[in-house]
C-alpha cells in the first residue's frame, strides 16, 4: 500500500494566508496603481496648472501695459523650476515670449503641455495665451517613489509570513510530536503524552489523550477479561458440539462422521458394515421405543464384544447400522473370521423388550482395504443383502461401481429422451391362430437413441422404474398409443405394471385419455402376473374401472411367477398371455408343454383367451397351433414395427 | 500720426516750458491709462459714468498736455472698454477739489504740489506723475524709461482704502517711499 504523503497543515494554514494575502494585495497594489498613477499625473497637472494660473496674471499685465519686453524675464524665472521645460507667451498668436530649459534642448520628450488662456486684468478678455510645457520628472519620482514603497511593503509582508509561518510551525509542533508518539500506540504500552502543562489546546489535547489513554487502558483489561472468559466459553461449546458432531446420542458410540474424520487418518485399515435385517418391522411391531432400546442393547454388547480390541473401533453409522473399523488392517482369514463370528455371535442374541424375546440377524458388507472403504463395504453389504448372504467382501470384480456408472448413464438417456420427444411406441401384431389374421397390436415402449438406434426396454426399464421415471414412461406410451390408434381400426394392448395401477395419477391419467381418443372398446391392459400382485383389492378396483368402461384386461407372463388361479378367477381377465419362457422352448420341452397345456384348458373353461409369445419359428408355431392357443405373437410372423402393418 | 505727434513733442519743447522726454511722455501716455483699468474699485471713481483722466499742467505746458490728451484719446479709440473715456486739461492753478478725475496726470510744474496729492489721496483719486521725484509729494506712479519702462510705484499711499489694483500689478511695480528717490 503506498503510504501517504505527509501534508503539513500548518504549512496550508500559512501558505493559504500568504496567497490570499499576496492576491488581495496584487490587487490593491493594481488598483491603487492605476488611482495613483492617475492621481500623481492630475497632481502634476494642477502644479503645472498653477504655476501657469500663478504667471498668468503677471503675464496679462506685462501684455496690456505693452511692456512685452518683460515678459521673457518674467518666463524665465520659471525655467529655474525643473520640471518647467518651456514656456511659450502667444498674443494673438504670435510669440512674443519664449525660454525652454537646457533639458527640452536635449529633446527630452517625457513632458505634458498646459495651455491657459491670459486674460486682461480685471476683465474677462483673452488677450493671448500661456503654453507651459511640463516635466514628466515629478511624476516618474513619484511613481518611482511608490513602486518602491510597495515593493518595500510586498517584501516586508514577504518577511511576515515567513516569521508567521515558522510562528504557526512553532506553534503546531507539539501537534505533531504527539503524532509521532501516537504512532507507536498500542492499548497495553502507556505513553506519556507530552506538553501537558501547556496552558492551551495543546495542552487539552495531550490531557485528553493521557485520559482516554488510561480510560483504554482500562476498558481494554475489562475486555481481556470478557475475551477469556467467553475463549473458555467457546472451548468448551466447541468440544461439546464436536462430541454431538461425532457423538451419536443414543448409543454414545461415534458417529457415521467421526468415520470419514477416522478413515482419512488411517493408512491401511479395513471396514465391516453390520446391517440388522428386517428392523423396521421390530420398529413397527413393537415401536419405535422398543427398536431404540434393542439398538442400545446391541450396541452395548457389541462394544462388550469388541472392547479389548485394540485396532477396532466400532461406529453406529445410522438406524441400523454399525461398523467395525480396523485401524490396522489384520490378516484376510482372521478379517473375514471375525465377520462370520459375528454373524454367529448375534444370531444367538436375544433382546427382552416386555415380555416378548426378539432375536436378530445381521448381513455384514466388508470392505478389505482402507480406500473407499465406506462405500466398498456399503456395495458388499447390498450385494449381500441382494445375494440374501449374511456376508460379503467387496471384490473389484463385483463391477458394482462398473453397473452404478451404466445406469447412472442410462438415467440421462433416459431424461434427455423424454425431453426430445424419443420415447416412442412399436407395435407388434398378434395373430389369431383360426384365421391367421391379425387380432391386434401390443404397443411396445422404444428408445430412440442420438445415433437414431431404437432401444430394447430391456436396457432402461428396470433403471426407470429406479429413478422414478416410470409413471413418465407409462404415460408417453399410453397418450401415444391411444393417438396412434384412435383412426385405425385396430385393438391394441399396453403394458401396465402393479405400480402403475396403484399409482393414482396415473390411473386417471389413463381413464383421461382413452375417454379422449375413444380407444375405451379397443384397448387391452397387459398386467405382469410374473411381479406378483400382491394388492388384489386395489388391482381388482382398475380392472372393474377399465371394464365398465369397455377395456380388456389380459394378465402377462403368465406361469412365470407364483400363478395362483384363484386369484386369476378374482381378477376376471380377459386374457392370458403365456408366459415367453415357457414358449420358447415348447417344441422341445414336454414339461412346457404339459403346463401350458393346463393353462390353456384352464383358459378354455373359464372362457379366456390364451396369447403365446416369442415364438421365434415355425415348429414353435405349429405346437402352438396344436395346443389350441388362440393367439400368437413372435418375430416368426412379425417383429414390433414403427407403423402397423397396414400403414 | 504718431510721427507727427513725436515731432510735435520735439518742436514744442523747443518753443516753451518745460523740457519733457518725448518717448517717456508717449511711454507714460501709453501705460498710466491703461493702469486706471487695473484698479479693481474703478466704478467708485468715475464720473458720470465715465473715466476721467485729467492732465493738470502749467500753462506754458498746455500743447504738451494737449498732445498727451489726443495721443490718448487715440490710443483709447482703438481699445474697447466699458467704460468711456474723457480726457480732462486742468491748468494748475485751476485745480480745485471740484475738478472732476478719475486720475490725475501731472506735469511739472513749480508750485507746490503735495496739496493737490493729499487731496487726490483722500478722495481715492489714482495719480501719475511725469517726474518720479512728484512720488515724493504723495503720488502714486510715475514711470521711467530704463532698459525698459519701468513702473515705480509710491507704496507710502498705498494705505488709502480707496486704492486696490490687481495684484499681478504689483508684481511689475518697482515700489519705492521717500527715502529712496
Amino acid at each position: 500500500m503506498n503510504k501517504k504523503k505527509f501534508s503539513s497543515l500548518s504549512n496550508k494554514i500559512v501558505f493559504s494566508i500568504a496567497f490570499v494575502s499576496l492576491i488581495i494585495t496584487l490587487v490593491v497594489f493594481i488598483i491603487s496603481s492605476k488611482i495613483n498613477k492617475e492621481a500623481f499625473h492630475q497632481i502634476e497637472i494642477e502644479k503645472a496648472d498653477i504655476i501657469a494660473q500663478t504667471i498668468e496674471p503677471l503675464i496679462a499685465v506685462n501684455i496690456y501695459l505693452g511692456m512685452e519686453e518683460r515678459i521673457n524675464q518674467t518666463i524665465l524665472q520659471l525655467t529655474e523650476n525643473p520640471n518647467i521645460l518651456a514656456v511659450k507667451v502667444l498674443k494673438n498668436d504670435k510669440l512674443i515670449g519664449y525660454v525652454e530649459s537646457k533639458e527640452h534642448k536635449s529633446s527630452a520628450k517625457d513632458f505634458f503641455v498646459i495651455k491657459r488662456a491670459i486674460t486682461q486684468p480685471n476683465t474677462t478678455k483673452t488677450i493671448g495665451e500661456l503654453v507651459l510645457t511640463y516635466s514628466n520628472k515629478g511624476y516618474n519620482e513619484l511613481i518611482a517613489k511608490y513602486k518602491n514603497l510597495t515593493l518595500m511593503l510586498v517584501f516586508t509582508l514577504v518577511i511576515l509570513f515567513i516569521f508567521f509561518g515558522l510562528y504557526v510551525k512553532k506553534l503546531l509542533f507539539p501537534l505533531r510530536e504527539i503524532s509521532k508518539l501516537l504512532k507507536g500506540y498500542s492499548v497495553n504500552k502507556n505513553i506519556e503524552v507530552p506538553f501537558s502543562s501547556q496552558n492551551n489546546e495543546i495542552g487539552l489535547i495531550s490531557n485528553t489523550l493521557n485520559n482516554m489513554q488510561k480510560k483504554i487502558l482500562q476498558y481494554s483489561k475489562k475486555q481481556e477479561n470478557i475475551n477469556h472468559f467467553l475463549e473458555e466459553k467457546v472451548n468448551e461449546k466447541t468440544l461439546e458440539l464436536s462430541m454431538q458432531l461425532y457423538m451419536d446420542s443414543l448409543t454414545g458410540l461415534p458417529n457415521r462422521f467421526s468415520i470419514f474424520h477416522e478413515i482419512a487418518k488411517i493408512e491401511d485399515g479395513a471396514l465391516l458394515i453390520i446391517n440388522i435385517d428386517d428392523f423396521k418391522e421390530i420398529n413397527d411391531f413393537f415401536g419405535h421405543v422398543a427398536g431404540d432400546g434393542i439398538l442400545k442393547k446391541f450396541s452395548n454388547r457389541l462394544k462388550s464384544i469388541f472392547k479389548d480390541s485394540e485396532f477396532i473401533n466400532l461406529k453406529r453409522l445410522s438406524g441400523d447400522e454399525f461398523a467395525l473399523l480396523f485401524t490396522q488392517k489384520p490378516p484376510l482369514q482372521e478379517f473375514i473370521y471375525i465377520a462370520e463370528k459375528l454373524i454367529k455371535d448375534v444370531e444367538k442374541m436375544i433382546f427382552f423388550h416386555e415380555k416378548n424375546e426378539i432375536s436378530i440377524r445381521v448381513t455384514i458388507g466388508g470392505a478389505y482395504q482402507i480406500e473407499g472403504a465406506l462405500e466398498k463395504a456399503d456395495i458388499a453389504l447390498k450385494s449381500a443383502k441382494k445375494e440374501q448372504k449374511p456376508f460379503l467382501l467387496y471384490d473389484e470384480k463385483l463391477n458394482i461401481e462398473d453397473v452404478y456408472k451404466k445406469n447412472m448413464e442410462w438415467v440421462r438417456k433416459l431424461k434427455k429422451a423424454i425431453k426430445h420427444d424419443k420415447i416412442v411406441p412399436y407395435f407388434q401384431p398378434i395373430f389369431n391362430n383360426y384365421t391367421d389374421e391379425i387380432a391386434s397390436y401390443e404397443s411396445l415402449i422404444r428408445l430412440i437413441d442420438d445415433d437414431g438406434n431404437v432401444i430394447s426396454p430391456y436396457f432402461f426399464l428396470n433403471i426407470a422404474k429406479k429413478s422414478r421415471l416410470y409413471s413418465t414412461l407409462t404415460k408417453i406410451m399410453i397418450e401415444k398409443s391411444c393417438i396412434y390408434f384412435e383412426h385405425l381400426n385396430y385393438d391394441f394392448s399396453i403394458n401396465l405394471s402393479v405400480e402403475d395401477i396403484l399409482d393414482k395419477d396415473i390411473v386417471n391419467f389413463i381413464k383421461e385419455k382413452i375417454q379422449t381418443h375413444n380407444v375405451e372398446n379397443r384397448i387391452i391392459f397387459e398386467i405382469l402376473e410374473s411381479e406378483g400382485i400382491e394388492k388384489y383389492e386395489e388391482v381388482f378396483a382398475f380392472i372393474t374401472q377399465m371394464k365398465k368402461l369397455g377395456c380388456r384386461i389380459a394378465v402377462d407372463d403368465f406361469g412365470s411367477g407364483y400363478s395362483n388361479f384363484e386369484h386369476l378367477l378374482k381378477l376376471n381377465v380377459n386374457y392370458i398371455k403365456i408366459d415367453g419362457t415357457l414358449i420358447k422352448n415348447l417344441d422341445k420341452d414336454i414339461s412346457a408343454q404339459i403346463i401350458v397345456e393346463t393353462i390353456v384348458d384352464f383358459a378354455k373353461r373359464l372362457n379366456l383367451l390364451t396369447v403365446a409369445e416369442f415364438v421365434h419359428n415355425k415348429e414353435i408355431f405349429q405346437k402352438v397351433k396344436e395346443l389350441n392357443i388362440d393367439r400368437t405373437q413372435g418375430y416368426y410372423l412379425s417383429e414390433p414395427q414403427k407403423n402397423t402393418i397396414n400403414n | 500720426m504718431k510721427r507727427a505727434a513725436l515731432l510735435f513733442f520735439i518742436l514744442a519743447s523747443y518753443a516753451y516750458g518745460y523740457t519733457y522726454n518725448k518717448l517717456l511722455l508717449k511711454a507714460q501716455a501709453s501705460i498710466f491709462p491703461k493702469i486706471i483699468m487695473l484698479d479693481k474699485k474703478l466704478y467708485e471713481k468715475l464720473v458720470d459714468g465715465k473715466i476721467v483722466y485729467t492732465i493738470v499742467y502749467e500753462k506754458s505746458d498746455y500743447y504738451t498736455a494737449s498732445e498727451i490728451g489726443k495721443f490718448i484719446e487715440s490710443n483709447y479709440r482703438h481699445t474697447s472698454t466699458q467704460y468711456a473715456f474723457k480726457i480732462n486739461l486742468v491748468e494748475f492753478s485751476e485745480f480745485s477739489s471740484k475738478t472732476d478725475a478719475t486720475a490725475i496726470y501731472i506735469l511739472n510744474s513749480d508750485t507746490q504740489v503735495q496739496e493737490l496729492a493729499k487731496y487726490a489721496n483722500k478722495k481715492g483719486i489714482i495719480t501719475f506723475a511725469y517726474d518720479i521725484n512728484y512720488l515724493k509729494s504723495g503720488f502714486l506712479f510715475s514711470l521711467m524709461l530704463e532698459k525698459s519702462a519701468v513702473i515705480y510705484l509710491n507704496k507710502e499711499n498705498l494705505n488709502s482704502n480707496k486704492i486696490d489694483f490687481v495684484d499681478s500689478l504689483y508684481q511689475i511695480v518697482n515700489f519705492i517711499d521717500k527715502n529712496s528717490i
